[in-house]
């Protein structure tokens, strides 16, 4: 074996393809994929990219308005999540 | 067939191509909302059956959008998500544009990798060391990354990164690098590229 050849990886495992495809990526609720009237959409993102400070700043304050609108509620699974309520109402963030 | 199977959300130019689809379908489409399209195909029902070659042919579909122009950038669905109508969909793609549109500068030009690491069967290792070792020398080179089930005490490491396609080729030598090293005791499964699943952690649910 040639030395610094490097490696591919394998593109054709269907056990790898499950693994994923049933587990992971966006998920979208039944009710929200069937009906249009009155549906007031909820989003939950648990960030894995934090792409700079001004990001950084931007989840803090969304997760200021979390804590302000559950004062009661457990927070602990909320600390990387941003949730937002009708997305129009809240800040632009840096990417729009 | 009037509902729409979706297989990822993307900002590039709409696509349309003949192949087999989720479900029967032989028609991959996109449908619009200011920029944000969604590749879909169509179906006859909203609660599609998972099955291997459907799972198989949504992967399909979205390494082909992956493939396309030099590499674009889609954010890929869970298998499954079957919309009623356009409207219904247009309505999602409005509600929950900040997220996509995030979840698709995170993802740009990036691609995702998995590397699995088992212990041969009679091999001593000291799982910590190699955790170690793999991390200097990936991590700098990934723009992320996550880990995953460690289903088998012979699994020393499982985990998924992402990369930018720039770096794919120093990625593949570093991992040939760690395989050279740790040829006696270890097995290195390193798969993919797959569509960004690991890192686009975006749940949309409903308030009736």
């Amino acid at each position: 074996m040639a030395a610094s050849s490097g490696r591919r990886p394998d593109s054709s495992s269907l056990a790898e393809v499950l693994d994923r495809i049933l587990d992971k990526g966006v998920v979208i609720d039944v009710w929200a994929r069937i009906s249009v009237v009155g549906i007031e959409l909820l989003t939950i993102e648990a960030r894995v990219v934090v792409a700079s400070v001004d990001t950084f700043l931007h989840y803090a304050e969304e997760i200021a308005k979390i804590e302000q609108a559950t004062a009661e509620g457990d927070l602990e699974d909320l600390e990387e999540l941003e949730v937002e309520q009708r997305p129009e109402s809240s800040p632009k963030s840096a990417s729009e | 067939m009037t509902n729409r199977y979706v297989y990822g959300i993307m900002n590039d130019d709409p696509v349309e191509f003949e192949t087999d689809a989720v479900g029967g379908a032989d028609r991959v489409y996109t449908v619009s909302h200011r920029r944000l399209n969604a590749v879909v195909s169509d179906i006859d029902t909203t609660d599609p059956e998972e099955t291997d070659e459907d799972a198989q042919r949504h992967d399909d579909v979205l390494r082909e959008i992956m493939d396309r122009d030099g590499g674009r950038a889609i954010v890929p669905m869970q298998f499954g998500m079957a919309f009623e109508n356009d409207r219904a969909l247009k309505n999602v793609l409005r509600g929950a544009r900040p997220a996509f549109r995030r979840a698709l500068n995170d993802i740009e030009g990036r691609v995702e990798l998995g590397l699995k690491v088992v212990r041969e069967e009679d091999a001593e290792v000291d799982d910590d060391a190699i955790e170690e070792a793999v991390a200097e020398t990936l991590e700098p080179i990934a723009a992320q990354s996550v880990p995953n089930d460690l289903f088998s005490d012979r699994l020393v490491l499982n985990r998924s990164y992402l990369v930018d396609r720039d770096e794919r080729e120093r990625f593949d030598d570093a991992v040939a690098e760690l395989e050279a090293e740790y040829d006696e005791d270890l097995m290195f499964r390193y798969t993919g590229p797959f569509a960004p699943y690991s890192f686009v952690d975006v749940k949309i649910g409903s308030q009736q």
